[in-house]
Formats: structure tokens, sequence, C-alpha cells
């Protein structure tokens, strides 16, 4: 009995051992194929990503290091274009009756400010008698004539009074939204549409006010169009998390 | 062993010591029995014709050339360019669609990036639905590569995370997080797959080859991140809804029984375009590029913002990054 | 060895073998005992023949069709197929039970039986192939895992390792029964040389099918219900109760058929056994729900989805109690003396530990491990009707071969004369 209870423990360490080299393996071979893929293109491995230095060691000695740097030469062969607005903004004039049929007449903003005199005591469309009193204006304590010109009202002004075209609008942005005009210089900020490579095609930026309103610049809300249809989960809907059903911001 | 000990008892018709041919003909001594066996072998054997009849319709989707086809890495050019001839003659059959397959290849010295500003982003699903159009996915189950999740500010908790909202966004307590697609550096899916039918590329993307995959799902139970989506049943895409401009490896219009997943649109993105999710956002909260360029918008996000990435605990290393404006 | 020798005039000992002197041969003459037998055995063949044709239908449907006609979905991937597999792996698994006393402790009245062991391994095997078949979804592609031919990720994915593990233990028992019945139809002493060794790999090689099954799921970081050390020696405990259970009703019934001639001595030591493990197993249960309890968090979502109920999802509450409650009474039941004492409260106590194994291995492991899902969203699942014909389909087809086996091995045993130096081993 002795002996078989030997033999018995015997074979238990084996199973383990044998397991346990197996575990070991598939671990050990997990590392490499990790450790390895800095040195090793081989397929299985080189499925592990290089590392930056690694890959920049391995392209100065291999030929499609002279293919990397005339990419990068070429680096300006296409531009970014930012999207501009076109000419200072034209007003839609609420037309008398006799005019309702056809386009809206619209007018530049010089057509009417340029007899009118600018009222500096103006400071939001609250304020004013007649005109552009349903503009929703939300832009922080900023007044009309922090960014509009009153010697020309076809044009924007800067904080140290300098003239500004509309379509430069967003150098006037960037006077306060420091952040956000670093950003947006580093591609962080801001939608775009073309060519991630600028070897291969151009790239088309948005404009600040594309996305921001002027007068009202957070971005507006939205109601999402689109859902999968996932099967089986339409049920959790409304048992799931009820509390963001009974969200104020819901009615 | 004794004869007269096995034959004590049997029948002494059979009991002959001559090895017959077909031994199971020749015993029990009665061809009565072995009548009924045959009979009742052969209407099993029908039976089952029968009831696996279904089949029958197999071969009108699976041709011959795809069912030996080889693996993707093993494809000459040749292999690749009748594939793709065949593959581009089956959407034509099966779809109605005039569609262009090419096989892209990685940019050499290109390794993708993508990150997410989490301040921009408000949860409208642009990018859920632009996917979808991209992708040529399956138009009954509005699939997608991306997820929504509507998070509690002030938690990173997924539990209180919601996906099926319906209401206007931003709702003021909540954040937005999209989740695809991470294309890990230690892709748990690709370790465990048992025919090596995914694989990560150089460039980082990990990629299926969805002629090659044997649908065991097992990948799915292994991302973290639900990023992958097997095809349950063939998918249905309008004729005129198909983006023709297709890959192998990416937007073609997948096979039943098979896995797939986002492919950082490499249809595009290996021509060094933008990926469509990107150009759909309207928040710009998207920001894409070569993560081995240092004058990238995605290494300077790296280099400046606080960025983190999915579940980090779990080693996974993803390419996929989320940051928040200061 | 003579325990199981049969009354002369019984059905299968009228069959006269002729001199059948190849194993191929062999083979053949044992197809045909096999298919011998009554009006009872035709008819249980004839039923278990009716649902796997059924469950055939069922899964050629699913394979034209696509697995739409499951109730899986991304969200959960892997239902009842890969659930029936991993009990089923326990099952084969738990044969070993058989072998260890009988091989290992050299008891002699195991040693009479324990191919009873060893071809319910090969039926579960059998059973686990054809689950992970049933749950591909391109069947056509198998051959994509063949290595040589296709491309086998071998020994990165743990499914490979399985692929491995299983068909290696269903050559090893296939070697082990034929080789043994062979040599026992022949009447020669079998050759220690080319059993022996083979026994010896069969003991830890089902403890590794089991080990690397729990594998596949505790490996994986996304899935923390079972990301969990203490998977793989739950799942051989679990293991070790359902097999010998099986075993010990097949050897009820076998009593009942061919008399006294199938001793209680086998039965006793692996009621023995299950005592043993089951209680292992539950001690095993409670430290594991200690852990996900008492922690909390959002990493125990599933087991409090899957005991509890989570965000008013409830699915699977009712299986793990269902698989609690008939635990411990089986647990309850086998402790008690009465389990020798009256055969039907074994038998029951036997279905208990079977089924509550069969839920905790399958539905109260496989699915809570998707739910919720890596996202935390909550998608339940209960197995369509299709799902469940398929399932019992392969569970006929297991059973069937199970029978044939059990035939083939009372047939040869039964007209095979004692070997000279062992004599009746009946005290």
């Amino acid at each position: 009995m002795i002996g078989s209870v030997a033999k018995v423990h015997w074979v238990l360490l084996l199973a383990v051992g044998v397991l346990a080299a197996a575990a070991g393996t598939g671990w050990a071979w997990r590392n490499a194929s990790e450790g390895n893929s800095t040195a090793s293109s081989d397929d299985k491995v080189g499925r592990l990503s290089e590392s930056f230095s690694d890959r920049k060691k391995r392209l100065g000695e291999s030929s499609y290091s002279g293919l990397e740097r005339k990419l990068r030469g070429q680096r300006d062969k296409f531009t970014i274009t930012i999207r501009q607005p076109v000419g200072p903004p034209r007003v839609e004039l609420r037309a008398p009756n006799s005019l309702q049929r056809g386009k809206p007449i619209t007018v530049a903003c010089s057509t009417c400010h340029a007899s009118r005199p600018a009222n500096f005591a103006n400071r939001t469309p609250a304020d004013l008698d007649e005109f552009h009193q349903d503009l929703t204006f939300a832009h922080g304590n900023v007044t009309c004539l922090s960014c509009h010109n009153p010697d020309n009202y076809d044009t924007l002004h800067l904080a140290d009074g300098s003239s500004v075209e509309y379509s430069d609008v967003m150098t006037l942005c960037a006077q306060c939204h420091g952040p956000q005009t670093r950003d947006y210089r580093h591609g962080a900020h801001g939608g775009m549409i073309g060519y991630w490579d600028l070897s291969r095609g151009p790239r088309t930026r948005n404009n600040c006010v594309d996305c921001h309103d002027p007068h009202a610049p957070s971005f507006p809300a939205m109601k999402p169009t689109f859902k999968p249809r996932d099967r089986f989960l339409n049920s959790t809907i409304d048992a799931k998390k009820g509390h963001s059903e009974v969200h104020p911001h819901e009615r | 062993m004794s004869d007269s000990q096995r034959a004590n008892g049997s029948d002494p018709s059979s009991a002959s010591n001559a090895e017959p041919l077909l031994p199971i003909l020749g015993q029990s001594g009665s061809t009565r029995r072995t009548m009924m066996k045959g009979a009742g072998l052969t209407l099993g054997l029908a039976a089952f014709g029968k009831a696996i009849s279904p089949l029958t319709a197999i071969p009108e989707n699976v041709s011959v050339a795809e069912f030996l086809q080889q693996h993707y890495k093993e494809l000459s050019s040749d292999d690749k360019k009748t594939i793709l001839a065949r593959l581009e003659a089956e959407a034509k059959e099966n779809y109605g669609a005039e569609v262009s397959i090419s096989d892209h290849r990685p940019i050499p010295g290109v390794k993708f990036g993508y990150a997410i500003n989490l301040s921009k982003c408000n949860g409208n699903g642009k990018c859920v639905e632009a996917c979808h159009t991209e992708n040529n996915h399956d138009r009954t189950t509005q699939e997608s590569y991306i997820r929504v999740l509507e998070m509690d500010k002030g938690s990173m908790d997924l539990e209180t995370a919601n996906t099926t909202y319906t209401h206007t966004v931003p709702q003021d307590d909540k954040f937005y997080m999209p989740v695809q697609c991470q294309q890990c550096d230690n892709p748990p899916c690709v370790t465990v797959c048992p025919v090596e039918a995914t694989w990560k590329e150089e460039d980082g993307i990990v990629v299926v080859d969805y002629n090659w995959c044997i649908g065991c799902r097992y990948c799915e139970a292994a991302c973290p991140y639900h990023a992958r989506r097997f095809n349950w049943e063939a998918p249905t895409v309008p004729t005129d809804d198909i983006n023709p401009n297709q890959s192998y490896l990416s937007n073609r219009i997948r096979p039943q029984g098979v896995v797939e997943k986002c492919h950082y649109c490499l249809h595009r993105t290996r021509e060094g375009r933008l990926p469509a999710c990107l150009e759909a956002c309207p928040t710009g909260a998207r920001v894409f590029g070569d993560l081995n360029d240092p004058e990238s918008e995605i290494v300077w996000i790296l280099k400046n913002k606080r960025v983190f990435v999915l579940k980090e605990d779990l080693g996974t290393q993803p390419s996929f990054f989320y940051f928040f404006d200061s | 060895m003579s325990s199981v020798t049969l009354p002369k005039s019984s059905d299968t000992a009228r069959i006269a073998a002729p001199q059948v002197r190849n194993y191929p041969r062999f083979l053949l003459w044992l197809l045909g005992v096999a298919t011998d037998g009554g009006v009872w055995f035709y008819t249980w063949m004839f039923v278990l023949t009716a649902i796997f044709l059924v469950g055939a239908n069922a899964w050629a449907i699913q394979v034209a069709e696509g697995m739409i006609v499951t109730h899986m979905t991304d969200h959960v991937s892997w239902g009842l197929y890969i659930a029936n597999f991993t009990f089923a792996v326990g099952v084969a698994a738990g044969g070993v039970m058989m072998v260890i006393p009988a091989y290992l402790y050299h008891n002699k009245k195991m040693h009479d039986v324990v191919i009873v062991g060893e071809l319910l391994a090969i039926a579960a095997i059998v059973m686990c192939l054809m689950f992970v078949t049933a749950d591909l979804g391109r069947p056509d592609r198998f051959w994509h895992m063949i290595p040589g031919l296709g491309r086998f990720n071998f020994p990165l994915s743990m499914l490979t390792w399985d692929v491995v593990v299983l068909n290696g233990y269903l050559l090893i028992n296939l070697h082990i029964c034929g080789y043994m019945l062979y040599m026992r139809y022949l009447g020669q002493r079998p050759n220690p040389r080319w059993y022996v060794p083979f026994v010896m790999v069969s003991v830890f090689w089902a403890i590794s099918i089991h080990t690397v099954t729990a594998f596949l799921y505790c490996g994986l970081g996304g899935r923390p219900f079972w990301n969990s050390a203490l998977l793989a020696p739950r799942f051989l405990a679990s293991a070790f109760v359902s097999g010998p259970a099986f075993i010990i009703v097949t050897l009820l019934i076998l009593k009942r058929m061919l008399g006294e001639r199938i001793s209680d001595e086998p039965i006793r030591l692996l009621v023995n056994i299950v005592r043993v493990t089951m209680v292992v197993n539950l001690i095993m249960i409670v430290s594991e729900v200690f852990t996900e309890f008492y922690t909390g968090g959002s990493h125990t979502a599933s087991a409090r989805y899957l005991f509890i109920g989570l965000h008013g999802h409830y699915g699977l509450v009712p299986w793990i109690w269902t698989a609690m409650v008939a635990n411990v009474a089986a647990a309850v039941l086998f402790l008690s003396p009465l389990v020798f004492r009256r055969t039907s409260v074994l038998v029951v106590a036997c279905g208990l530990a079977f089924l509550a194994a069969w839920i905790e291995k399958g539905m109260g492991l496989i699915v809570p491990g998707f739910v919720p899902s890596t996202l935390h969203e909550i998608v339940e699942y209960q197995p369509s009707l299709l799902e469940w014909k398929v399932t019992a389909s392969v569970w006929a087809f297991g059973l069937m071969v199970y029978t044939i086996g059990l035939k083939a091995a009372i047939g040869v045993i039964a007209q095979s004369p004692q070997l000279p130096d062992e004599g009746p081993t009946h005290d």
C-alpha cells in the first residue's frame, strides 16, 4: 500500500510538472513574442509592434530610410486648407408683405450701420430698441462692439483696435481662447477631412465659426440619430440604469 | 484459449474455424437479424441524409475556390489577384454591386494611433453611423464597430454607463466615451485565435482574414473592449448603399459566420486618408495619425495632454487613447 | 476479471466468435456484437437515433442560415454548446476516478469495471468534439485547424491546446479499451508494456484536459468572472463528482441487467470518492462566492447577476439556485449512510450531483462570463429551441456511443474465458 501511495504521488507530481511546463511554455512564448518583436520582423512576432527608437535604428540601415526621407521632403506637397467665411455676413431683411415671395432680401451690415452712429452703451441685443433683438447672445461678458468694428461694420476689430476681415475671424477668436488656439494649431481641436498624410493629399479644416456660433459659441445640443439595433438589448433601455431617463433635461 | 469453452452454448451452425471475410455477417447465425440490421442501417442513413439536407444550400454560397483558399499570408500576388477578382464577382452576384476590392498593405515606417477628446465628444453618434455606411455593415442590425458609452461625470465605472440613450446630448452630468477596437500592441484576441485568422500588422492594425476565420468566437470572448462582431447571418446591404471602395482585410462585404472588427478604415488610412469616423465627427473630438512621426498631431497630444488608455491594468497596450482638455 | 461473466444462456453469450486473429476484424466483429440485443436495446437505440436526427436537422439549418437561429449575440457569444462542451470535458475527466484506484491502487474489483469509466471518457470526448463543431460559425473551414494543412496557432492559443489534449485523450482511451478487450477476447494476458504506460499517461492526461479547458476561460483578463486561479481546481472537483456519479448509475443499471455479477465494491468506492470531491467542490464554490461578494465592485458584477440578479435582470438566478440546492441536497444524501442502504437514494443523489455540475459548469459558468459584457452592457441569454435540439442530439449520440461501447465490452467479457492465473475474485 505504501508503495502504491508513493506511486500515486509520483504520478500526480508528474502531472503537475507537465502542466506547469505546459503553462510555462505558453507564457514563455507569449513573452518571447513580445521581447523579440524589437529584434526580428518574423511573421509570428512581427504582429507586436516595434518600439519607436528601435525602428528608427533599423530605418537608418535599411533601404527605405531613403524613401522615408523622400516622403518627409514631400511633406509640403499638399496643404492644409482652413475653411473661411465668404466676406462679411449679410443680414436678412424682414420683408414687407408684398415681397414675401422669392428670395429674402439681404443687406450688408454697412447698409444700415454706415449711417447710424455706434452706441457703446448697448451691450447685448436686449438693450436694443429695434433690429437684432431676437439674436441669441451668450458669449461671456463681451459686448457687440468688443468684436464688431464701429468704424467699419463690414469688418471686425482686435483688442488693439486694428481692423480684421470677417474671413480672418479666427485671429479675433484666438485673442481670448488661447488653449483652444494652441490645440487647434496642433490638430487637436476642430474637425477635418482629407488626408492625415500630407505627402499623399490635402486636408481641409474647419474654421471656429463652422462649429461655434460667434454670438452663442457653446456647441449646440444634439439628438443622437443612429443606434445599433442589438438583439435582446432593447429590453434593457428602460430597465437598466433608470436614472438617465428621469434626468431633468429629458423634458 | 479453448474453443470448446467459447463455443459452449452457442449456435453450432456458426462455430466455424475459418475466419469469415465479413465477421459481422458471419456471426450469430441469424441471417434474419443481419438483414434487420442492414435495413435499420439503411433507413437510419436515409433519415440522416434527409435530416442534414438543409446543408445543400452551402455549395451555392461556398465555392470550391473559396473552400481551398489558403491563409492570407501564404497567398502570392497572383493568388491575390485571382481572389480579389472572384470576390468582386461574388459581390456583383450576391449584392448586385460593382465594387473594387484592393489589397492595401501597411505604409513602411508608419504606426497608427488614435485619440479621442472626451471633453469634446458629446455622444451624438455620427461616428457610429459613418462607420456603419463606410464599412458595409449589416443594415438590419445597424451594426457598427463603435459603441458610445454615456458615463457619469466623476466616474470611470463602466457599470454605470449606458449605450442605449436616445435623449438630447450632452447631458450636464454625463460625459461620452466612444469605444472601438483599441488596436492593442498586446492583443488578447490575436493570442487566442486557434487558426491565426487574426493578426497585428506592422502599422499596428489588427486585421482579420474573413476567408480564414472558422467562427469559433474565442476572440470575442477574449477582447476586453467588446470590439469584435460576429456575422450571425450574411449581412444585408441594399445595392445602392454599398460602398464600392473596398479592401480585402477591411470593408469588403463579410461572409456569414466569421468575426470582424474595426481596422482603422485601412482602405482609407493606408492611402493616407483619415478614417471615416474622424471625418464624420462634428465636434472634432477625434485625432488620428502616425505615432512614428514626431511632428504628427497624435504625438503632440500624447506629449502635451494627460492621456489615458482604457483598462490599462489588463496590459493590452492599446494604440487608442483618451484625453480631456486640461 | 470474471465477475462480469454472464450466464451462458444470455443473448450475447450465444454469439460464437469466429477465429478473428487481427485487430481490424476484431473491431468489426465487436460492432456486430454491440449491435445485437433485445427489444429494449433496439427501442433505446431507436429513441436515441430519433433524437439525434432531429438535432442533426437543426444543426444543418444552423449551418445553412447562420447562427442567427441561436440566441447567442455579440454580447453573449458562447452559449449552450460551449456550456455543454465544458461539462462534457468534466465527465470525460471524471472517468479517470476509476482508473486511479484500479491501476494505481491495484483494486481488483475496480479493475473489473474500469472499462466503464474509460468508455464513458470516450463517449464524452466524442460529445465534446461535436459540441465544439456545433459552435463553429464555419464548420466547412474545419481543416484550417489541422496542423500541417492549416495554421495551428500552437502553443499560443489555449484552444489549440484543448484540441491536442482532447484528441489525445480520445486516442489513449480508444487504445486502452481496444487493447484490453482484444487481449481478453484472445484469452491472453495483456502485455503491461502495451497498456501500463498509456494508463499512467491517461491519469494525468485526464487532469490536463479539464485543466486546459479551464485555462481557456481563466486566461482571459477581460472576463473577471472567469479570471480566477480557482477555476481549474473547481473544474476538476466538479468533474470528479459528475463523472463518478454517472458511472455509479451505469453500474447500477448493469447490475440490474446482469444480476449479482457486478460487485458492490466499486460502487462503494466511487461513492466514497464522490463524498470527498463533492465537499471539496462545495468549499471552493463557497470560497469563490465569498471573494466575489465580500469584495464587491464592478469585477463582481457577473457573480451578482448570476446569484441575485443585476439591474433588474434575473435570467440566471433560477438556474444557479437550482444547482446550489441540488449540490447541497446531493452532498447531504451522499454523506448519509442511506446512500449505501437504498439504491433509490443513491440514484437520486447521483442525479442531483450530475444536474448540479451540469448547470454549474454550463449555464452557471459560461453565460455569466458574458453578462454584463466587457463594456458592462446587460444582454441576457436563454437558449433557443434549436440550440436545445442540437444539444439533445449530441447527448443522444454520446449515449449511443456509450451504449455500444458497453455492449461490446460485455459481449467480449461474457464469452471470453477466464485467465487461469487470476481466478474468481468473488469473495
